[in-house]
């Protein structure tokens, strides 16, 4: 055991319970699937912009098409790509070696929650071979429309006919994954709990491995609603039952409670991995300590109770209550304040460091800069229920949404990627390449998200295959011209991960070799070799310290490892 | 370039203008944030003591640029919503006495508008349906009747400001008064199937003695 | 190998299969509190809800409580075995367990089949044909909620038996106390259902 036992490929890849393997085969499907998700935008983007006839690459987009595109692109890209990248893979590969133990608490439970997540990805892009198609209704799977054409509406329809339909599909394989995301929760929480190192109390925990953890409890206490709405929208499209069907007693908008309930925790539940991981950036090539650990926590932990009571600004408009709207928009704008304190204590860390412009620590400083002034500002006007009501639905949410959601999953999630390649691999990335990467896609992601704020402000409403029908309001040259702007941008930012391909290709076979702790960082996964061995540590560490001691006046380097007395 | 397409109401007028509020406020929190992002990256090849660098922040005093920061961020929050609650109040809480009352059905994928009849009241049996044309009087309190007959749509009128989401089974009743005479655009906000994207409708605006022309002319047919 | 064993982090003061338990039984009952949820806001706003409910067997669902009690009695008896090592005796109550566990069963499909027959359908075609489409609704709830609680009897019974065999082998009886507690909560959610299906009119 305290060699690195060579596996051979299928074990390592189909049969390894340890958690790096599992990791690292979450990490590639998740690539897999985002290579989806991109194309598809690529495809309904290339339409808004030139027009639906000769895509290259994919030929004729029809309306049903770009609904079904649409609608994928969204739900891949939150379910299959971000919860994946940000709980999964940051969760299963550092946890373990963060907290100094050889493994999960559940190996097995870990493999099988891995097999169910590709079996949801399976099941999801099975839909697209439907005889219906693929699922077109929007992510958010509004009933009536994801039960319109079937279930009771529809006499034609047997059992059989509604299983094999696109919606059921999409509504399997979003149940399936929460499942998976469930188990590894479980899994990630227990592991924290239970097998720390001597030593590792929970308030000398790295960040990042609180913020997983809240995660997945926040994800646990509110997924619960949207699995049992899944079931009931299941049974209204199988069977036939009532549950969203207004005129046999059901209610819409109870789908919407349910959904929302879920849907802007899940925003955290994407975001808190994230930021956790950019705080451990932030600290280290800062080289100071994180400024005000336990308030960060402390802050998190309050805006993640907050967002379980904050779902219906997404139905401001909607037909509630106008007088909870109010409660609603008052606890949506308050949300700012424990997030303020956050970023502002990230800018403390900033502030005086002796800055390292490594990779990580621009894909980090970029990502935290990006939320904050595009995603988090642009919160105030949407969380403000007045301002809502023109811009729900429009491009404006669209944009502020991608401001928070893409500078979450991919800039953090490409920080961390940057971070922690050197341990996983064992070998470092190209600095050039990383950075031509992270250039090329901060430049033309904010190049395709600004226009589309503009024409959000215009009135341009969301989901629309072509705006033909709003000759002046939305077809103006200068609309036109914004439209095209984000697309090439966006065929430029799609471009650009090609560089990342090839370096993460590169230098996972002929890249440098990497020392133990290239970036000279504290926490424990830097003081076992690269990549880990099987067992990751021996002896297991005791941990002395807290993990930001960067700089302590009584050390003479300027980093001290945690388990260095 | 403008950023918003022209306004044709009061409360439209002055949600532009809480919108201009609302990024006043988020403007100096930008310029804020952003010298605390840039000064530390500029000055970071400083010589600093490691006592200088060794911040930890382990007390509230340590912390108290945080918690000021907090506050401002909590006045201008509050600030925020001093200015909105009354626009909400009068747009969704409030409903004036009509002028004028009409209902608006979605339906995939078209606007059914039903007018009253000859006698003034709504779904009688002289009531009147036209499909995707919403003649309005300027100045005048409208009623509008919401409701939608398959799938959830809302109806969106840009240039009023206006969005309210269409439920089947529900009616949901809003008001819109407009000061400006023109066409405008009637829109489908929420995905409502394949032909989301040609479910436009046009509202007329018109000085009161031309909508009354245009209604009696709806009548004879 | 052996120094490695020693210096292996050592398990804190709660067991990590019973702190996973937990966690998936807190998982479970906000998924079913989802559900009662939205169950209860619909009954509250139709009246005509309580005439349907008036429709299900109230004493096929207390013969079904009780059933679902005395099993969890013989988990508690079990888990006693389980703490003596006595392999017999816990092959004995969990077996006693999964009998109940088909009895109840045998009771849900029975009650299912008379519903059913009596015309409250998943759809509601037939009621909603006779005028009462408000009504139709309520049975979605009812065979939704007590379905997806009978997949969770099906699902306990199954593990309740793989436990069982690793029991009667003499290895993994910390397992019968984690399979237990499952058990519990299927029962309790059971106790939630009851009153708010069978009983409040």
């Amino acid at each position: 055991m305290d060699t690195h036992k060579k596996h051979g490929f299928w074990h390592r890849y189909f049969f390894s319970l340890d958690h790096k393997d599992i990791g690292f085969q979450y990490l590639l499907t998740a690539m897999f699937m985002a290579a989806f998700g991109g194309f598809f935008v690529y495809v309904f983007r290339y339409n808004l912009a030139f027009g639906p006839n000769d895509i290259p690459l994919y030929g004729d987009l029809a309306a049903k098409q770009y609904n079904q595109l649409v609608t994928n692109h969204g739900a891949i890209m939150i379910f299959w790509v971000g919860m994946p990248i940000l709980l999964a893979v940051i969760g299963n590969f550092l946890i373990p070696i963060m907290i100094g133990t050889d493994d999960m608490a559940f190996p097995t439970l870990n493999k099988i929650s891995y097999w169910v997540f590709l079996l949801s990805c399976f099941v999801l892009l099975a839909g697209f071979m439907m005889p219906t198609g693929a699922f077109g209704g929007g992510w958010t799977m509004y009933p009536p429309l994801s039960v319109s054409d079937f279930g009771y509406n529809n006499p034609n329809t047997t059992f059989w006919t509604n299983f094999f339909t696109g919606n059921t599909f999409f509504l399997l394989a979003v149940a399936l994954e929460f499942i998976s995301m469930l188990m590894g929760g479980i899994n990630f929480v227990v592991t924290t709990l239970n097998k720390r190192a001597k030593g590792m109390s929970l308030m000398r925990l790295p960040l990042v491995v609180w913020m997983v953890n809240i995660a997945n409890l926040l994800f646990m206490f509110s997924v619960g609603p949207l699995i049992a709405g899944a079931f009931m929208l299941l049974m209204d499209i199988l069977v036939g039952t009532g549950f969203f069907d207004a005129y046999r007693g059901g209610d819409p908008i109870l789908w919407q409670h349910l959904f929302w309930f879920f849907g802007h925790p899940e925003v955290y539940v994407l975001l808190l991995p994230s930021i956790g991981a950019v705080g451990e950036i932030i600290s280290t090539f800062s080289r100071k300590p994180l400024f005000g650990y336990k308030m960060v926590i402390l802050m998190v932990i309050i805006a993640a109770i907050l967002s379980l009571v904050v779902w219906a600004h997404h139905q401001f408009v909607s037909g509630i209550d106008p007088g909870a709207a109010n409660i609603f928009s008052l606890l949506t704008i308050i949300i700012s304040i424990p997030f303020a304190g956050m970023v502002l204590s990230y800018l403390g860390t900033l502030w005086k460091g002796n800055i390292r412009f490594e990779t990580p620590m621009l894909w980090a400083l970029g990502m935290l800069a990006t939320f904050t002034f595009f995603g988090g500002f642009t919160g105030l006007h949407l969380g403000s229920n007045v301002f809502d009501i023109y811009a729900h639905d429009t491009y404006f949410v669209i944009a502020h949404f991608h401001y928070t959601l893409f500078p979450t999953v991919f800039l953090g999630g490409f920080a961390a990627f940057y971070y922690w390649f050197p341990k996983f691999s064992g070998r470092m990335m190209n600095k050039t390449l990383g950075l031509i990467h992270f250039w090329g896609t901060f430049i033309f992601f904010n190049s395709i998200f600004i226009p589309l704020f503009w024409l959000g402000l215009q009135g341009q409403h969301r989901r629309i295959y072509n705006y033909s029908a709003w000759n002046d309001l939305l077809m103006q040259p200068e609309h036109i011209m914004a439209r095209q702007i984000a697309t090439v941008s966006l065929i430029f930012l799609l471009l650009f991960q090609f560089v990342f391909l090839f370096n993460f290709f590169y230098s996972i076979k002929k890249g440098k070799k990497a020392s133990k702790n290239p970036w000279e960082a504290n926490t424990l996964e830097w003081q076992t070799d690269s990549p880990p061995p099987h067992g990751n540590f021996d002896p297991y560490p005791v941990v002395q310290r807290w993990p930001y001691d960067y700089n302590h006046p009584e050390k003479e380097l300027d980093y001290c490892p945690q388990s260095e007395i | 370039m403008n950023i918003f397409p022209e306004s044709i109401s009061q409360i439209g007028s002055e949600m532009d203008k809480l919108f201009w509020i609302i990024t006043a406020v988020v403007g100096i929190a930008t310029v804020i944030t952003l010298f605390l992002f840039i000064y530390p990256i500029v000055t970071r090849k400083r010589n600093k003591t490691k006592e200088e660098m060794y911040m930890v922040g382990n007390s509230h005093g340590k912390r108290k640029w945080i918690y000021i920061g907090m506050i401002l961020l909590f006045l201008g929050d509050m600030y925020i919503l001093l200015k909105e609650h009354p626009i909400w109040e009068s747009v969704e809480q409030t409903l004036p006495d009509p002028d004028f009352k009409i209902a608006i059905i979605g339906k995939q994928w078209m606007w059914n508008i039903i007018y009253p009849g000859p006698d003034g009241k709504l779904y009688t049996d002289d009531d009147i349906m036209a499909y995707n044309e919403l003649h309005v009087p300027v100045n005048k309190v409208v009623h509008m009747d919401i409701k939608a007959l398959d799938v959830v749509h809302s109806v969106f009128l840009p240039q009023a400001r206006f969005k309210q989401d269409a439920l089947p089974g529900r009616t949901i009743t809003r008001w819109i008064k407009l000061n400006k005479t023109g066409e405008y655009d009637i829109s489908c906000a929420e995905i409502c199937g394949t032909g989301h994207s040609i479910m436009r409708g046009t509202m007329y605006v018109e000085d009161f003695n031309t909508w009354k022309k245009t209604m009696a002319n709806i009548y004879k047919k | 190998m052996n120094t490695k064993q020693l210096l292996k982090p050592t398990m804190k003061d709660i067991p990590q299969g019973r702190l996973g338990m937990w966690l998936l039984i807190a998982g479970e009952f906000v998924i079913f509190g989802g559900l009662m949820v939205s169950y209860l806001l619909y009954r509250m706003r139709y009246e005509q809800w309580a005439e349907m409910a008036s429709h299900t067997n109230v004493i096929l669902g207390a013969i079904n409580t009780f059933v679902l009690l005395t099993s969890s009695y013989f988990v508690v008896k079990a888990h006693q075995a389980a703490q003596r090592k006595d392999s017999k005796k816990i092959t004995m109550y969990i077996s006693l367990t999964i009998l109940c566990a088909l009895i109840f069963l045998v009771v849900k499909i029975t009650e299912y089949s008379q519903k059913l027959h009596h015309g409250f359908t998943f759809s509601g075609k037939e009621l909603a044909a006779s005028g009462k489409a408000i009504e139709s609704s309520y049975w979605g709830f009812y065979f939704l909620m007590t379905g997806l609680h009978a997949t969770h009897v099906v699902v306990g019974a199954i593990v309740l038996f793989i436990v069982m065999q690793g029991a009667r082998k003499g290895k993994n009886y910390h397992r019968i106390e984690i399979a237990g507690l499952y058990w519990h909560m299927v029962d309790l959610i059971w106790i939630f259902l009851f009153p708010l299906l069978y009983i409040a009119h």
